[in-house]
């Protein structure tokens, strides 16, 4: 009978080396989905075992690099690596027992339970001859769990409201028993009460010792989840750093075109976004 | 079937504004059009000069001339019919579904015209080209109105629905049109002259039937064309601007199959004008639908005809059947234009 | 990391197994085998069964139900061997194959385009081989239809793959050329159906439909290695379209490689199509109509591979039963029959959808 294997297919197996760079980081990365390039030349390290916050106005090209960390989009020039390895140079099946994305519109098959869908993120541990591996039902137990998705194991889908919805996949990408996670802007569509679980779950599994990267609108919500935020406009990252360094008036009304305040959170005391009165509608975000 | 096709709407052209790119628009087409109308009667097996054409038109040419140039009015008078009847009908198609795909082809209609065919000839003993032609009409506003009651078989009419209500009608009529032509070889054979679409040795006796339905279906199209402007801002849109989406919709559908039923059972089935004629038309003349129906009864003719000119003169002294150039000239150009399709999973 | 995985859940000291629904052998072989689909599949192979012994004992010249087994295993004699191994065997073991081959080749591309209309058929697949016979058949009448007919399919897939300028990627440009590439075919097809004399029209045009007549064992043999060569790699396939099922973000965030994907489950699909094609004519809808049975009757998520393969192989043999023993038209091309059943069936399922208020 085979041993089980290690519960962890993560960082252990990779620091033999004893890479430069630890973790995901983008070196003069230029990314374009046509002619015109939406991201130029971008060079960022993400912290590793850190919850990195990226913001931006729309079409920034926020979500793009997210893409090309996640290794779905190639870059026209310029290099992603993973622990100082070229992604590209990485085996999919490989990359994908490290890196999670949970894209802005996943497709749930139809018909598919929960479980059935959380069972799809175990595909990089499995083989074409061996698609069971004995980690799997841990796996996906606690995955489950971590989501609060345990009663609606056996739900349909198609049948659950867009928190459960969105928890359904997050538990998805927890299955895939990763060290990196991306989030690509994860709180659209849920009310704000589940915004904030959802927040409060990255934090957790960050406290845990998982990387996540998430792409956020809200800046209040970003200042106050992150232990590293970027802000990129016009395709470049424009600032970053902790979020009390980088959140000033004057980026604010630089990248955004929004004159406000900024004030400490009063429950966390980090900084928080109080816009000012718009004397006339002539400027737009 | 165009289900999982992207659609882009007609309405992202620029506007072109002013009343005389317009008019200078419907000049141009309808100049075109009169040299199509002297091109189809010029040309065929033998060929006269544009004199010759002047002198018959005005009554001074020889009895031959004569009998050489007026045999060709009937499929010249045909082509026009189903040119303006195709074109007029894609482009309400296209406009009521806002999908550029949409071609009157997929409702079943081409079936519906082919079943009543070999239906007549094979049961009723209709016999001669005229009087099996004849049971053409009958048989396609029966399928088109067969379609649209399953299509709409619920509350509202949706492209979806009628293109798989027109999958499922043209599998059944066809497998009812093999089996009895694969069965008696005579029914076959006035089947395959029709069948293939071709404006040669009809004459007038497939005009006339056709004529009511053709300007009835061409007036409603230009009753149509301001609501169909308020549609292509979305059902919403058009609803706050006091037109009833489900009502257009379906008028416009309805109208779209009575023209192209119309032009089938003159012609028989013709692949493609219906489709490229709207694409034609909005490339040129902007988004206008006022002025997309106008421009497009007066292009369709045109196409028709220099197609089917080009099929006379390419295997002299023999003809290739309009439905085959049109398929041939039209396939290509829109293969060329999947190549400028923007994403479409 | 991930230390909350060992702390919730210590490891057991044993191996664990896998749960219910796996097929385990040794400890490198996994395999998803859900019990309610084995139910389904061993019905499949039953009703297949079934209808295989119709198609041999049915009729005038059926063989005798009771000197089936010794015909089959034995040897048969006189009439019964000219059945067997001539008149129905054949075509029997043809019609099997090719099936097959149809369901299969839907299921692929329905589960690739996302479109439960997709088929080989919509991509201009079958009229190009009967574009391709037609030319044959009018400028070199001494060819073997079948040759023209493959050289149509290939080159109709050829012109697709070249005009959507993405190759077989991108599902919605596959479904555009393919149109116009089968408004093309189809001119020449009518074209030549109505230039040639009145028999070789007939002819022509009973091949286009699809047929099983006098089929021979060297047609079936060349389905069968078609299928068996292909069987393995849809297998391969398989796994990956179901993760592709989610979206492209999602399946190359898990590792594998959509636009590959999709690539080799077309070309798949497209050999599979060709195959059966090349031995039995375009029979329409069977590739369409078999994975929707599938689906319907098995529930949950994924492609079903397997029994879509079984489905169109029971598809096709019945309607190829009623082609040869129904009275109503005398020996008439299978195709017919498929595409009256298959045009029935699919205007059931539309106005069952309609009430249900789903589409």
């Amino acid at each position: 009978m085979e041993k089980g294997k290690p519960v962890t297919i993560d960082a252990g197996t990779h620091t033999g080396g004893a890479p430069a760079v630890q973790g995901l980081s983008a070196r003069e990365v230029t990314l374009s989905y046509g002619a015109a390039p939406v991201v130029k030349g971008v060079s960022l390290e993400v912290p590793h075992g850190g919850l990195t916050v990226i913001v931006g106005p729309n079409g920034c090209g926020k979500s793009t690099l997210l893409k090309s960390f996640a290794r779905v989009l190639k870059p026209v020039s310029g290099h992603i690596a993973l622990h100082g390895r070229d992604v590209r140079a990485l085996r999919g099946r490989d990359f994908a027992r490290q890196v999670a994305l949970l894209p802005q519109s996943p497709i749930a098959p139809e018909g598919i339970t929960v479980q059935g869908l959380v069972r799809r993120g175990r595909h990089p541990h499995h083989t074409l001859l061996r698609q069971w591996s004995p980690d799997d039902d841990r796996a996906i137990a606690l995955a489950l769990e971590r989501a609060g998705m345990t009663e609606l194991a056996e739900a349909q889908a198609g049948d659950l409201s867009g928190g459960q919805r969105q928890r359904a996949w997050i538990a998805m990408v927890l299955a895939q028993d990763t060290e990196v996670i991306l989030l690509d802007e994860p709180t659209t569509f849920l009310d704000i009460s589940h915004q904030y679980d959802l927040l409060e779950l990255c934090a957790e599994l960050n406290r845990d010792g998982r990387t996540i990267v998430a792409v956020l609108h809200d800046l209040n919500q970003a200042a106050r989840f992150a232990s590293h935020l970027v802000v990129m406009n016009h395709g470049e990252v424009v600032a970053e750093g902790a979020p009390h360094d980088v959140l000033t008036a004057e980026l604010v009304a630089e990248v955004f075109q929004l004159d406000c305040d900024i004030v400490p959170d009063p429950r966390t005391a980090t900084p928080m976004v109080i816009p000012h009165e718009r004397v006339r509608a002539g400027k737009t975000g | 079937m165009t289900t999982s096709v992207t659609s882009r709407t007609g309405g992202t052209a620029p506007v072109r504004s002013g009343a005389a790119r317009s008019v200078l628009c419907l000049v141009g087409a309808l100049v075109l059009l009169v040299l199509a109308l002297f091109a189809s009667v010029m040309f065929g097996n033998m060929s006269n000069s544009f004199g010759d054409v002047l002198d018959v038109l005005s009554g001074d040419g020889d009895s031959y001339l004569t009998t050489v140039v007026e045999s060709r009015y009937p499929r010249t008078v045909l082509g026009v019919l189903a040119g303006v009847c195709l074109a007029v009908s894609g482009t309400l198609m296209q406009g009521v579904t806002r999908n550029p795909l949409a071609d009157p082809g997929l409702l079943g209609i081409n079936a519906g015209a082919a079943a009543s065919i070999v239906a007549a000839t094979a049961f009723l003993g209709a016999s001669g080209q005229s009087e099996t032609m004849g049971w053409a009409l009958p048989g396609a506003l029966l399928s088109g109105v067969f379609v649209h009651l399953l299509g709409s078989a619920g509350s509202s009419t949706s492209l979806v629905r009628l293109v798989l209500a027109g999958a499922v009608l043209t599998a059944v009529l066809t497998a009812f049109v093999q089996a009895v032509t694969l069965s008696r070889p005579q029914v076959f054979d006035s089947y395959r002259y029709w069948v293939v679409g071709a404006f040669g040795g009809r004459d007038f006796s497939a005009f006339w039937p056709v004529l009511p339905f053709a300007v009835v279906g061409l007036l409603v199209a230009l009753v149509l064309a301001p609501s169909l402007n308020s549609l292509a801002l979305g059902d919403e849109s058009a609803t706050s601007l006091g037109t009833n989406p489900a009502v257009i919709r379906g008028t416009g559908l309805l109208t779209a199959t009575v023209l192209s039923a119309a032009a089938t059972a003159a012609v028989g089935p013709i692949a493609f004008v219906g489709l490229a004629v709207p694409h034609i038309v909005r490339a040129v003349g902007g988004v206008d639908f006022r002025m997309q129906v106008l421009l497009a009864a007066l292009t369709g003719p045109s196409l028709l005809l220099f197609a089917d000119v080009i099929g006379r003169i390419l295997l002299r002294p023999q003809e290739l059947m309009v439905g085959v150039v049109t398929a041939f000239v039209g396939a290509p150009a829109l293969l060329l234009a999947v190549r400028r399709m923007k994403g479409g999973a | 990391m991930s230390t909350d995985l060992r702390k919730a859940a210590p490891a057991p000291a044993d191996s664990p197994r896998p749960p219910r629904g796996y097929l385990r052998v040794g400890n490198r072989i996994a395999l998803p085998v859900q019990r309610s689909s084995v139910v389904v599949v061993l019905c499949a192979l039953a009703a297949l069964l079934v209808a295989a012994v119709l198609t041999l004992t049915l009729g005038r010249l059926g063989i005798r139900l009771t000197d089936l087994p010794s015909a089959v295993f034995g040897g048969a004699e006189g009439k019964d061997a000219f059945v067997l191994n001539r008149l129905r065997g054949p075509r029997l073991v043809t019609g099997i194959a090719t099936g097959a081959a149809f369901g299969l080749s839907g299921t692929l591309f329905q589960t690739v385009t996302r479109n439960p209309l997709g088929s080989p058929d919509i991509i201009g697949l079958s009229t190009g081989a009967g574009a391709g016979a037609a030319a044959f058949a009018l400028l070199l009448p001494g060819v073997p239809v079948w040759i023209g007919a493959v050289l149509g399919a290939v080159g109709a897939m050829a012109l697709v793959y070249v005009s959507t300028g993405t190759g077989f990627r991108n599902p919605g440009r596959l479904v555009v050329a393919g149109i116009g590439v089968a408004a093309i075919s189809t001119a020449v097809i009518q074209y030549v159906v109505y230039v040639v004399e009145r028999d070789a029209a007939t002819s022509l045009t009973a091949y286009l439909n699809g047929s099983l007549a006098a089929r021979s064992w060297s047609d079936a043999t060349t389905i069968w290695v078609v299928l068996l060569a292909t069987a393995p790699l849809c297998a391969l396939v398989s796994r990956h379209l179901a993760v592709g099922e989610m979206g492209d973000e999602i399946s190359a965030s898990l590792g594998s490689d959509p636009g590959r994907t999709r690539t080799a489950a077309v070309v798949l699909s497209i050999v599979l199509a060709a195959g059966a094609v090349t031995v039995a004519g375009p029979i329409a809808f069977v590739a369409l109509i078999a994975p929707q049975v599938a689906r319907r009757i098995t529930r949950g998520a994924g492609p079903r591979l397997l029994l879509s393969a079984l489905t169109g192989a029971l598809l096709l043999v019945l309607a190829d039963l009623a082609a040869q023993q129904l009275p109503l038209f005398d020996d008439l091309p299978v195709g017919i029959y498929t595409m009256a059943v298959g045009g029935l069936y699919l205007g059931y399922l539309l106005t069952r959808e309609w009430r249900r208020g789903s589409l």
